[in-house]
């Protein structure tokens, strides 16, 4: 049952005038009104009134007529929602961080009430989830519930995935099976070995026959014959391994990957690139390595472990008991001295990356930091993470330095007791010198397993972290998607904004009710203020975001219906920030249409005004522009970013300050290219100097996340409005300037 | 232009409106505080005139140094987030107002004190926390403790949870030994 319903039911048990029908919405707070603490209380919306319940009990309640707007507040830490009740500013409620998404969408939803008489639960879908099992919110964006999947799920899914390397992986099983078994020979041979041929009562005379000689011979080759088989099989598996892990990782890689090309900008910005890299790099790697090692290994250490323990038991139980006695102790002590390590090495792992952050950050600014002469602080601020390293680096060592040997000394407890044991009976003549180097060879093998296994569950449990983030990102809901039906849909240019809104963020809207048309071939000019939502206009235009509310058609299509990939295909954009990929100039310019031909490319250069400058230099077009361009200068990336949007021939051109850095004279060369070449596509253009919009046939001014004034630059003049203000403001600093 | 080299401190460029017992009313209405406040006269952005004064029916009171100066410093923002003018230290207003301040202050700004960390366990890349606020047990949960964990100071850290909630330790070191030895780890 959802929230909505749920607080509904219990509002009619509580106020019996409430029928469940007048109902409009219901939200729960868990903040008391101020200060500290933790209150179960909800607000509920009728048709007639609007209460506010505390612990069940009516703390407020306020006539809906009275109410004029509905705010949602963020606090830091909280958020609120209140209203203007007869012109005053009510707090319904305080609620912590974890309602936030739905307080807002109820608010806002409230909000179109007031307005225009609507509401829709559509939110629900996105605010309602929570983990059927333990009732607690999933992580945002993700539809698994870290606290209640099973391990198992995801190694069924991950045997999915192997389905196709199966047979590399039980081939391999086996092999570890056969050579679990052949380390098992090599102690027994050596008692044959020491017991029949090299005989310590030296009776050797009796058996220098012939079949003494063969006999020996063929104990000292089958020794080497079962090393030569150990190393074999041990290539073969290695080999098969890699094979398998290889591959699967290959494969879970691009599964990854897929996915993250897939994924909204909203989605993916909410993770840092850094962590994006490590899902498609170190967690598929770990789960590599785990194949490669873990999984043979830890068939071949139990089955070692249960072989070795049988064949002690059989010899000589008592024997085997007191070797074994001891092993649970061991395991637990081992566990422990790992435990500990891990910390300690964790820690050191953190001081070591923090002075590699400094290290990077010192790198990359250095331009900054020399510039402001800042270099000996830099140094201090480095030294100091250096030293904190260190510190943890010798504590750690210290402790390893101190207590490994201790651990090496109860690993070897076992043997000790052994030797006073098999001695006496060596002695007492029950046992020959053979027998005993057999068994003892055993119980070193025995304490190899209990090594080895007690620190499985560890790799088994970072394997599977891993595992989760993977499938974490893998199972994430596509939400810009592509409709079943959608269509290819050959642009023309017509585009319209009815009713458009859309926040970053819940609850903070950037724009709001957009109501706009572009007729195919306008050139279009966007201004407004810095932060206004400019750039935001036209990512809704290419769906890097859907919108929260409205819709936008293309030729009078929604873009939700049209492909992505198609209405890509007919967009060209130059960004605010100009990114040039690690390649030549020649790469960059024929990023978005790698079937262009040289001539093409040249054209695009010179119209994009680029060309000039590519040719002075010594490689011209194959010039290397490394790490995001940073060799060339802000406009001459501007040129090259214009010149690849030309390039790919859009319908629908997007010039987001795309001639900012350039100097007047250039820029106005760029306009007159563009101007001709504008004439049969649309045009959406940003720009803070307004003399770039001359040629605009229609301007658009943002104010305040909404349209505030349309029309062409006389007709804005005319009416003295926001755009007069900043042309006139504009025209008051160049004269100044002059 | 034409003005002579001379050195300008950047408060001679640039000029805070400071918002002083002298210049502006709070007062409560409803839940929240209105501001009437007199400014000084000057040219907007746009040309128009501003400053005289003014009546705001709501305002918005934000920390420009939540963590080192949380009484001081105080940004006041209309309903746009527009800034009207700055508060310098909330304790130079009469102690009625002042406390008034803070009280709006002490409600939007929420992170509970950590006192004591009963638990933390990790699993599968997130950590599950329990630990003592005010006498009362918390849990919640963590994604990425590398990134969440912020430390203000060597002693001074907040937790920011998955909800983006954020919990307070006012001093790591005057938690308890085993409370200390949970966290340490992060630190
Ligand atoms: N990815 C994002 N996530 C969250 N908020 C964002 C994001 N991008 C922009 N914003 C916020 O949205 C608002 C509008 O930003 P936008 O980039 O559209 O402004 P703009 O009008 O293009 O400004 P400018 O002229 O400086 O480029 C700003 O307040 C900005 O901080
Ligand atoms: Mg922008």
């Amino acid at each position: 049952m959802g929230e909505r319903a749920a607080l509904t039911s219990r509002l009619c048990r509580i106020n019996k005038d409430v029928s469940a029908d007048d109902v409009i919405v219901a939200f729960a707070f868990d903040l008391p009104r101020e200060g500290y603490g933790v209150v179960d209380g909800f607000v509920a919306v009728t048709t007639e009134r609007v209460y506010v319940y505390e612990d069940d009990r009516l703390t407020a309640d306020y006539d809906a007529s009275g109410i004029t707007e509905y705010i949602f507040t963020n606090g830091v830490g909280c958020v609120f929602a209140e209203c203007v009740y007869n012109g005053e500013h009510i707090m319904l409620c305080r609620a912590s961080m974890s309602h936030k998404d739905t307080i807002a969408a109820i608010i806002w939803q409230l909000t179109r009430r007031l307005e225009r008489g609507t509401y829709s639960y559509a939110y629900e879908e996105d605010t309602d989830v929570k983990c059927p099992t333990c009732g607690r919110k999933y992580p945002p964006g993700s539809h698994v519930c870290p606290h209640c999947t099973a391990k198992s799920g995801y190694l069924r899914r991950i045997w999915q995935i192997a389905k196709p390397y199966r047979a590399f992986i039980f081939f391999s099983i086996a092999l570890y099976f056969v050579s679990s078994i052949v380390q098992l020979i090599p102690p027994r041979l050596n008692r044959i070995l020491v017991d029949d041929y090299i005989r310590v009562d030296g009776a050797y005379e009796l058996s220098f026959t012939q079949t003494f000689i063969i006999g020996f011979v063929t104990v000292v080759l089958s020794i080497l014959g079962v090393n030569i088989l150990q190393r074999v099989i041990g290539i073969v598996r290695g080999l098969t391994l890699i094979e398998a892990g290889t591959r699967m990782t290959v494969a879970l890689r691009s599964m990854v990957f897929d996915k993250i090309q897939q994924l909204s900008v909203s989605k993916i910005s909410k993770r840092t690139a850094g962590e994006l890299m490590n899902r498609v790099t170190d967690d598929t790697n770990q789960l590599q390595n785990f194949i490669k090692n873990d999984i043979g290994g830890f068939f071949e250490q139990v089955l070692i472990f249960v072989a070795v323990a049988g064949i002690l038991f059989f010899y000589d139980w008592k024997l085997a008991l007191v070797i074994l006695v001891p092993a649970p102790i061991v395991v637990m002590a081992n566990r422990i001295f790992h435990q500990k390590m891990r910390r300690m090495f964790h820690r050191q792992w953190v001081m070591n990356s923090r002075s590699n952050t400094i290290l990077h950050d010192i790198f990359s600014g250095i331009r900054v930091v020399k510039s402001f002469g800042m270099e000996h602080r830099e140094m201090e601020r480095y030294d100091d993470a250096t030293r904190h390293e260190c510190e943890a680096q010798i504590t750690a060592e210290t402790f390893f330095a101190k207590f490994s040997p201790l651990m090496s000394f109860l690993m070897g407890l076992g043997e000790f007791f052994l030797l006073y044991y098999v001695g006496d009976k060596i002695i007492g003549g029950t046992m020959t010198l053979g027998q005993m180097q057999e068994f003892t060879s055993y119980v070193t093998i025995i304490y190899g397993p209990l090594r080895w296994l007690s620190n499985f569950p560890r790799r088994y449990e970072r394997t599977m972290t891993s595992v989760v983030k993977i499938f974490d990102i893998i199972d994430e809901d596509v939400d810009v998607s592509d409709k079943e039906d959608a269509t290819e849909l050959d642009i023309k240019g017509h585009i319209e904004f009815e009713d458009v809104s859309f926040g970053y963020d819940s609850g903070n809207n950037v724009l709001h009710n957009i109501n706009l048309t572009v007729e195919p071939g306008d050139f279009v000019g966007i201004v407004g203020r810095s932060g206004v939502g400019k750039s935001t206009l036209i990512n809704l235009v290419m769906r890097l975001y859907d919108v929260d509310d409205g819709t936008i058609r293309i030729d009078g299509v929604d873009i939700r219906d049209i492909s992505q990939s198609s209405l890509r295909s007919q967009i060209g954009v130059v960004l605010q920030e100009t990114f040039l990929f690690s390649g030549t100039i020649y790469d960059n310019i024929a990023y978005a249409k790698p079937s262009a031909t040289r001539d093409e490319v040249l054209a695009a250069a010179k119209l994009a005004g680029a060309h000039s400058f590519i040719m002075k230099m010594p490689d011209a077009y194959n010039t290397h522009v490394g790490e995001r361009g940073h060799t060339l200068s802000g406009g001459e990336r501007q040129r090259i970013a214009i010149a690849r949007a030309l390039l790919h021939d859009p319908r629908i051109l997007i010039l987001d300050e795309a001639t900012a850095s350039l100097d007047t004279e250039t820029e106005k060369q760029i306009q007159d290219a563009l101007q001709i070449l504008s004439q049969n596509r649309t045009t959406l253009a940003i720009a803070h100097r307004l003399s770039t919009l001359r040629n605009a046939t229609k301007l658009i001014v943002l104010d305040k996340g909404t349209v505030a004034e349309v029309g062409t630059h006389d007709e804005l003049m005319r009416r003295r409005g926001i755009y007069y203000g900043l042309v006139m403001a504009q025209r008051q600093m160049s004269r100044m300037s002059q | 232009m034409a003005e002579e080299l001379k050195k300008t401190a950047l408060s001679d460029v640039v000029s805070i409106t400071y918002i002083t017992n002298e210049n502006a009313v709070f007062k409560r209405e409803g839940d929240f505080l209105s501001l009437n406040v007199k400014l000084p006269e000057g040219v907007g952005l746009d040309g128009e005139a501003t400053g005289g004064e003014k009546y705001f029916d709501r305002i918005y009171l934000h920390r420009s140094f939540p963590y080192e100066h949380p009484y001081k410093y105080i940004s006041v923002l209309d309903r746009d987030s527009a800034e009207i003018g700055i508060i310098s230290d909330v304790d130079e207003f009469p102690d009625d107002i002042a406390s008034m301040l803070r009280a709006e202050l002490d409600r939007k700004y929420y992170a509970p004190v950590i006192d004591k960390i009963l638990s933390v366990k990790e699993r599968y890349g997130y950590s599950y926390w329990e630990v003592i606020s005010d006498g009362r047990k918390l849990s919640f949960n963590m994604r990425d403790t590398f990134r969440n964990i912020l430390k203000v100071s060597p002693e001074h850290v907040f937790l920011n949870d998955s909800d983006s909630n954020r919990y307070e330790i006012k001093n790591t070191e005057a938690l308890d030994r085993k409370s200390f030895k949970r966290i340490e780890l992060y630190l």
